[in-house]
């Protein structure tokens, strides 16, 4: 057998190549085969949208809003002197709470803990309100109260510092904080909210969302009220929307229709917001006001609770031209009471 | 006849083709063409930039941001991109109360101090950018913050424990703590917060936050200072400018405004959030630079929250820059007074200026100099002003009902008879 026939010839010499040498340079060939496959299977990110190469679909919420009563008012005001009793006033001139929460409900609650202030100074949503609402939903029969909020500064100190961790540990709320694994791509029709990552988590458990939120003012948009307090489902860089904050602020009410949402007017933070930190910035209102409209809670709030003139709001006229809330709160089936 | 060598790799034979298929010549002359049309297109195009074309589309961007983008812990070490127009708008205005004792240190230290030594905020009136609803829309970038070394926060009191490490946000990661907040410090050149919060032994479940934030200057400090301040607050005396309010203390020293708060009202947390605050003020370095015409506003008379300071544009004249001005009593009347400190011969021309445009507008008449001050009166839509200018030093009433009153506080302040 001649060894010609059978030899492999290198590319550059043009000599034959030796089987042991050809069985080397394929080994090397295959290890540098696998090698590319596993590293490319370690790098790929099955999630990862390259603009133009693949449509984006995102997450979608669905809707927990009650139906509409033609009974029942929407809105509730009441005034007191503490926070259980009022909301439990406001709750029942809305006809109770099993209007709205029925046995074995998972509640999320959306406080506004964006800061690590102290409750003093009604920067972040009271802890006595937080335990009032857990208190009424448990009596209601729910199941579990979630309670989840995405402070961009540690989680763990805003809640801690505006005193909910304390309620989360007395109650047994199931609090939330904000991991990688929480956020998931939201797909909205919005003026400015398209595509955006959004703390989901607690919304794969829940079957009931309330915003609870206090009423105060804000640097940028004037007053950060229940709207504006789905803001902080948000994830990623989301201070460059305060560029377009009242087109922003308005999709929310676009994102999130949600069980009801509470405006905690009994202490306002009237100046300085969102921040504060002074006492000097707020002002006792004793006021609770809840209701299944956003729009239609904070022209209450925005108009009785900060005495401002509803005009300057953009981002509730932006809502409320879009259909997504009535400006009008006096037209919407209300009552107003006492605790 | 010699064996034939094989063909193989690295010793082609060449040779030519002769048979080329009528489709492939085809697709020849389209990619040809395409390559002609790229080409022209570059070309056309290339004559008129286009500032859109290589834009960032921020939203194709959304899904392949990590969660944690955006958390302190990833961005605190380095600064982040800064968003594109993020200036906020802040008022150019801003209100603070009667002035705090003047250290004796800084007495007198601003003689001769000139426009050049202070930096007047990026803070353009409101309108600069929604019309002056805040929002902040349109607004121009704000100019990268230069890295200031992060210094843990160590205060050597007893009864305090630090509960947290020192934390460092830069102007552009602001936000992060401070959120909505953070453009209106950005408006006033903030460049760097540090924060820590300290525990209270005394008070379990009790705690102090301090905030020092620093500016490009102290002018810019006070701005900030300012436009927070609690008018009805009760001035402290161991800072330049600082209050006291019912849970904390609010103060400038140097370029940094700070802010020590307690978490309740517990008299232990209290005392200490005093002490702590006490503390930084003596640590922190005087500078009052820039702050001259703040310094040199009399306080007797001066009405409770007042002082504003105008970084330009004061009165309508743009050569009138960082402006204080605050109102007084004058018997029944209420005046309102303004200082600015410049070099002489800028303050000489802003003078002349002014008295050329009150001139336009209305009638002047010069006044008798008055302890080595040059002043004219002016009467423009029906309101008097009494202006003076002495070295390097332009101010007086503006915008008086009672000439007289005017006249009579600009010549008494001249005379060192208001201090």
């Amino acid at each position: 057998m001649s060894s010609t026939n059978e030899a492999e010839f290198d590319p550059e010499t043009g000599d034959p190549v030796s089987r042991r040498e050809f069985l080397l340079r394929l080994g090397l060939t295959g290890a540098l085969i696998a090698g590319t496959g596993l590293a490319a299977r370690k790098l790929w990110q099955p999630k990862h949208f390259v603009p133009g190469f693949e449509k984006e679909v995102g997450l979608q919420l669905r809707s927990y809003a009650p139906e509409i009563s033609k009974v029942y008012p929407s809105l509730a005001i009441a005034h007191g002197t503490t926070h259980e009793l009022t909301i439990r006033a406001a709750f029942a001139a809305l006809g109770g709470v099993d209007r709205f929460i029925q046995k074995g409900d998972i509640v999320m609650i959306k406080p506004n803990v964006a800061f690590d202030r102290p409750p003093a100074l009604a920067a972040t949503t009271h802890p006595d309100a937080l335990r009032a609402v857990a208190k009424l939903m448990f009596e209601a029969g729910a199941a579990k109260v979630i309670v989840a909020d995405n402070p961009i500064n540690s989680p763990t100190g805003c809640f801690l510092k505006s005193g909910l961790t304390t309620v989360a540990s007395d109650m047994n709320l199931d609090l939330m904080y904000p991991e990688a694994s929480s956020f998931a791509p939201l797909q909205l029709q919005g003026e400015i909210l398209k595509h955006w990552t959004f703390f989901n988590a607690p919304f794969k458990k829940a079957n009931k969302v309330i915003g609870l939120a206090p009423c105060k003012d804000h640097n940028l948009c004037h007053a950060s009220m229940t709207t504006k307090n789905w803001y902080g489902l948000l994830g990623g860089r989301r201070n460059q929307f305060h560029q377009h904050i009242h087109s922003i602020v308005s999709d929310f009410a676009l994102m999130m229709k949600p069980t009801l949402v509470i405006l905690d007017g009994m202490n306002v933070l009237k100046s300085n917001g969102p921040t504060g930190g002074r006492l000097s910035d707020v002002k006792p209102m004793n006021t609770i006001v809840i209701g299944t409209d956003m729009v239609a809670v904070d022209a209450y709030g925005y108009s009785h609770l900060l005495e401002r003139d509803i005009a300057e709001l953009t981002y509730l006229h932006k809502a409320h031209d879009r259909g997504l809330g009535n400006i009008n709160w006096e037209d919407t089936l209300h009552k107003e009471v006492n605790a | 006849m010699a064996k034939e060598k094989p063909i193989r790799s690295g010793n082609r034979k060449e040779f030519v083709r002769t048979n080329v298929p009528a489709a492939e010549r085809v697709a020849g002359a389209v990619i040809l063409g395409l390559l002609v049309w790229i080409g022209l297109t570059i070309a056309i195009k290339g004559r008129k930039f286009d500032p859109n074309l290589y834009t960032v589309r921020a939203d194709s961007l959304a899904s392949t941001a990590a969660a944690v983008e955006g958390k302190s812990q990833t961005l605190a070490a380095e600064a982040p991109a800064p968003a594109a127009a993020e200036t906020p708008a802040v008022t150019a205005t801003v209100t603070a109360t009667a002035p705090a004792t003047m250290p004796a240190e800084t007495t007198g230290e601003a003689t001769g101090e000139t426009t050049g030594e202070t930096t007047s905020p990026a803070a353009t009136p409101a309108a600069a950018s929604d019309g002056g609803d805040g929002n902040g829309e349109a607004a121009p970038a704000a100019p990268a913050a230069p890295a200031l070394p992060s210094i843990p926060m160590e205060i050597a009191l007893p009864g305090i424990k630090p509960m947290s490490p020192t934390e460092f946000y830069n102007s552009d990661n602001l936000y992060e703590k401070i959120d909505g907040r953070a453009p209106a410090y950005q408006g006033f050149n903030v460049v760097q917060l540090r924060s820590r919060t300290f525990t209270v032994d005394a008070a379990p479940g009790s705690y102090v936050d301090v905030y020092e934030y620093r500016f490009d200057t102290p002018v810019d400090a006070f701005g900030m200072y300012a436009i927070e301040r609690d008018p009805k607050a009760a001035p402290i005396t161991f800072a330049p400018d600082g209050y006291s309010g019912e849970m904390g203390y609010f103060f400038r020293q140097g370029a940094v405004y700070v802010q020590v708060m307690a978490s309740d009202q517990k008299p232990e947390t209290l005392a200490l959030t005093k002490t702590i605050a006490e503390n930084r003020a003596k640590e922190l370095p005087v500078d009052d630079h820039g702050l001259a015409g703040r310094r040199r506003l009399p306080s007797d008379g001066m009405v409770e929250g007042s002082v504003t300071y105008v970084p330009e544009d004061a009165q309508g004249q743009s050569a009138f820059k960082d402006v204080f001005q605050a109102k007084y009593k004058a018997g029944t009347v209420e005046l309102p007074f303004f200082i600015m400190v410049a070099a002489p011969d800028d303050a000489a021309k802003a003078w002349q200026s002014f008295r050329d445009f009150c001139g336009q507008f209305g009638k002047t008449e010069p006044l008798p100099d008055v302890s080595g001050g040059k002043i004219f009166r002016a009467q423009v839509f029906g309101k008097w002003k009494v202006v003076y200018l002495r070295a390097g030093e332009l101010g007086g009433v503006v915008d008086a009902t009672d000439t007289d009153a005017a006249r009579a506080f600009v010549e008494k302040y001249l005379r060192g008879e208001i201090k």
